[in-house]
């Protein structure tokens, strides 16, 4: 049989017959040779395939407002040739309060809870909050970047978010090429989004009135959507070894349903500025004073100019960004962003970071609705869309352990101050009652390891 | 690539990076140093490279290797550089059990790896294989007698010890961190950069420059030997290009390519060409040797 012949023909594996400990000869010859003293031991290793970035993060803003605790992940698997794998994943728990952009009044505030099954009152000169705010956020992300071709780098990438009453998904496609000895590169982007609402108690109407617990007549039937697509277009240039410029300009379309359900408007007097009674049905619990929900138009189109220098000394960073919006709600803004990393001794740094940001108000931005005057086509007194200014100052502290793991301590301070044009100022009403500031900390841990 | 004797210096990802072309491989020093520093350490590194090149190298004519092939049969008396690299062989031919024989260069007038079928007659290989080992040979430091017909070749030990000579040299220039990249062949050295390693790339098999394996290497030496595109294919059955001296045949089994890291490039260096010559037990003879390395098959 040729099967067992070619057995018996196969010479018996030899066992290595070498000295004990090779290596060790190999080392002492090896120093002979050099003629230097024992070297110092080798240190190599694979990098490891798997980076994870988590931080735990807090925002808190005075007065009950807004509280969120956020937990991110970022898990990056890095292939060789560059090719990587990025699973996001962010927690966040929402408490607190927010502004329902109804103006303080000299009576008590009575509204009906956006569920529309029950009512809460705001005392005199109090800014109305809606304190029903809490919500559960989750938010996963995947892409996938690699080069294509020598000169060409590709990402996609899939976001999906739910919380209680919304929902996104969304896709991003990058493509960059490099040019002129990789000192340049160009960059292109889109992403498409689809966001579903489904606000407790139905999306409401329009300017619909604010009802009596339990009447529904002010909401629309089933979830409201909204699509976003973003196209972005970027160069990137070094300019010497020290110094990088990136300059982006971003357009970005949103259609469909983007009110913010939970958001209103006083209807006032036109003389004195204060708000209009109104009686709830016999016998049922409801508002005290006229309300409307608010109108935002079905379409927004922003345009975005963003420009970075980062400049590299002696392991310093110095990064300085400005960043232009407008759109086509009449809200121009601008952010100009300052962060310098300060390596302190071999393993720690301080960065000092401060942001400055200014805003129009939207050309619907209104503080209130008066009483018998035809209604606008469009109305907000959401103070995110009025015109304000706002500085975050902090500092960030990083330091890596013995591990090669890095742990860093992020605290900022937020504070936002806005205006309600004079011309909208009625009777009493003042601009610091009716936009209140908000100051607001940022408390962030931070651990970043391989695996 | 710049041609020989031209050196390059381009910044390139926070370190300089200083190319020139010796031993026939494409050559890189890479420092954190200033620019000047910098400068200095890729003229040192060349300047070394090319003097190494030329005093041992089998393909020029006068030097010292030219002259001990040519002694037929005389005594070379040799100066103590060259004699320290035959001592450093002698004890490699006695740590192999006579696997790395630096006289086995002449198995190359019977074999040509061209990737084609054609296979030597053993008879032929017999004939040569009576001018191959350096137990025939006589080393009375500083005298070198070969056999008639013997030759010697350090091409086995030289890049590496290039790679050390030079990186040494870098390392007197300036502290900061320094990788020396002959060929594939490295040593790093200067303050350990533990954060901020040197990332190396490990050729993939089947495509040449394209990475397949990461090693961060922050001290000391990383080599690789093996070499998939020299090779002869017979009968389905593949002869690699390492030798074994005591047969004259190709070594069995062998992996494709293996990387060591070692304190310094030489020691690495031959511990890749150890594993190489165990064949199919290159890899019990290295995780009996306790370092690092990456076998590909």
């Amino acid at each position: 049989m040729a099967v067992t012949e070619r057995r018996r023909k196969r010479p018996a594996r030899r066992q290595p017959k070498l000295p004990a400990n090779v290596a060790q000869g190999i080392a002492a010859a090896t120093c002979s040779l050099l003629g230097s003293a024992a070297a110092a031991p080798v240190l190599a290793q694979e990098p490891p395939s798997w980076k994870l970035d988590t931080a735990l993060l807090y925002y808190g803003e005075a007065d009950a407002r807004v509280q969120d605790l956020s937990l991110n992940v970022l898990a990056r698997r890095l292939y060789t040739d560059d090719r990587t794998l990025s699973l996001g994943l962010v927690v966040d728990a929402l408490t607190g309060a927010s502004p329902t952009g109804a103006i303080p009044q000299d009576e008590v505030q009575t509204f009906t809870r956006p569920s529309g099954e029950a009512v809460y009152s705001v005392a005199p000169g109090e800014l109305p909050l809606d304190d029903t705010f809490r919500d559960t956020r989750y938010a996963i992300t995947a892409s996938w970047e690699q080069p294509l071709g020598r000169l060409y780098t590709g990402s996609a990438g899939i976001s999906f978010s739910t919380e209680y009453d919304y929902t996104h998904a969304g896709a991003d496609f990058h493509l960059s090429r490099d040019f002129n000895k990789r000192n340049t590169t160009l960059s292109v982007g889109a992403a498409l989004a689809r966001d579903e609402l489904d606000p407790v108690g139905g999306a409401p109407l329009p300017f619909a009135p604010m009802t009596d617990l339990g009447d529904l007549s002010s909401r629309g039937s089933g979830s409201e959507s909204k699509d976003v697509i973003d196209l972005l277009l970027g160069v990137t240039q070094v300019i010497n070894e020290n110094f990088v410029v990136q300059v982006n300009y971003s357009l970005s379309d949103s259609s469909g349903y983007l009110n913010d359900p939970y958001k209103i408007l006083s209807v006032v007097d036109p003389v004195s500025g204060a708000g209009t009674p109104r009686a709830p049905a016999a016998g049922a619990e409801g508002p005290l004073h006229e309300y409307r929900f608010e109108s935002r138009p079905d379409t927004r189109t922003k345009h975005s100019l963003f420009a970075q220098g980062k400049y590299y000394l002696d392991g310093r960073v110095l990064d300085v960004s400005w960043r232009y919006m407008t759109d086509d709600w009449g809200i121009d803004s601008q952010t100009v962003d300052t962060r310098l990393l300060w390596p302190v001794g071999e393993r720690s740094s301080l960065e000092p970071h401060v942001r400055f940001y200014t805003q129009t108000e939207a050309d619907f931005y209104r503080a209130s609705l008066v009483a018998g005057e035809p209604l606008p086509a469009f109305a907000s007194a959401d103070y995110r869309l009025g015109d304000f200014d706002a500085i975050t100052a902090g500092v960030r502290y990083s330091r890596r352990l013995d591990s090669g793991n890095e742990l860093a301590l992020r605290l900022e301070y937020y504070r936002q101050d806005g205006d309600v044009p004079p011309e909208q100022l009625i009777g009493n009403q003042t601009s610091e009652a009716l936009y209140p500031g908000l100051d607001a900390v940022i408390f962030e841990v931070s651990y970043a390891f391989g695996f | 690539m710049p041609g020989r004797g031209a050196l390059s210096l381009v910044r390139r990802e926070g370190c300089w990076l200083g190319e020139f072309t010796a031993m026939a491989s494409p050559c890189q020093v890479l420092s954190k140093a200033d620019r000047a520093a910098a400068r200095r350490q890729l003229e040192a590194a060349a300047a070394e490279a090319w003097r190494i090149e030329a005093k041992f190298s089998r393909y020029r004519d006068g030097n010292v290797v030219a002259r001990i092939n040519a002694a037929d049969g005389g005594p070379v008396a040799v100066d103590d550089e060259t004699a320290g690299l035959l001592d450093f062989a002698a004890e490699l031919y006695r740590l192999s059990g006579g696997r790395f024989d630096i006289t086995s260069g002449v198995l190359r007038e019977v074999w040509t790896f061209d990737g084609s079928d054609r296979l030597p007659a053993p008879s032929d290989v017999r004939r040569v294989l009576t001018r191959v080992g350096w137990n025939k040979v006589r080393w009375e430091r500083p005298l070198l007698t070969l056999a008639p017909g013997m030759q010697i070749d350090l091409g086995g030990i030289g890049k590496e010890y290039a790679v050390d000579r030079a990186a040494a040299l870098a390392a007197a220039i300036s502290q900061a961190p320094c990788l020396v990249n002959f060929g594939g062949d490295l040593a790093a050295v200067g303050e350990i950069a533990e954060h901020a390693p040197w990332r190396v790339g490990i050729e993939a098999l089947d495509a040449a420059g394209e990475a397949c394996r990461r090693i961060d290497l922050a001290r000391g030496g990383l080599a690789t030997s093996g070499d998939s595109r020299r090779f002869l294919l017979k009968n389905g059955i593949r002869y690699g290009h390492v030798l074994d001296p005591r047969t004259g045949w190709p070594v069995t089994g062998a992996p494709r390519s293996v990387t060591v890291a070692a304190d310094t490039c030489s020691e690495a260096g031959m511990l890749a060409t150890f594993a190489l010559l165990m064949g199919g037990d290159a890899e019990i003879f290295l995780s009996r040797q306790s370092v690092r390395y990456w076998a590909l098959r």
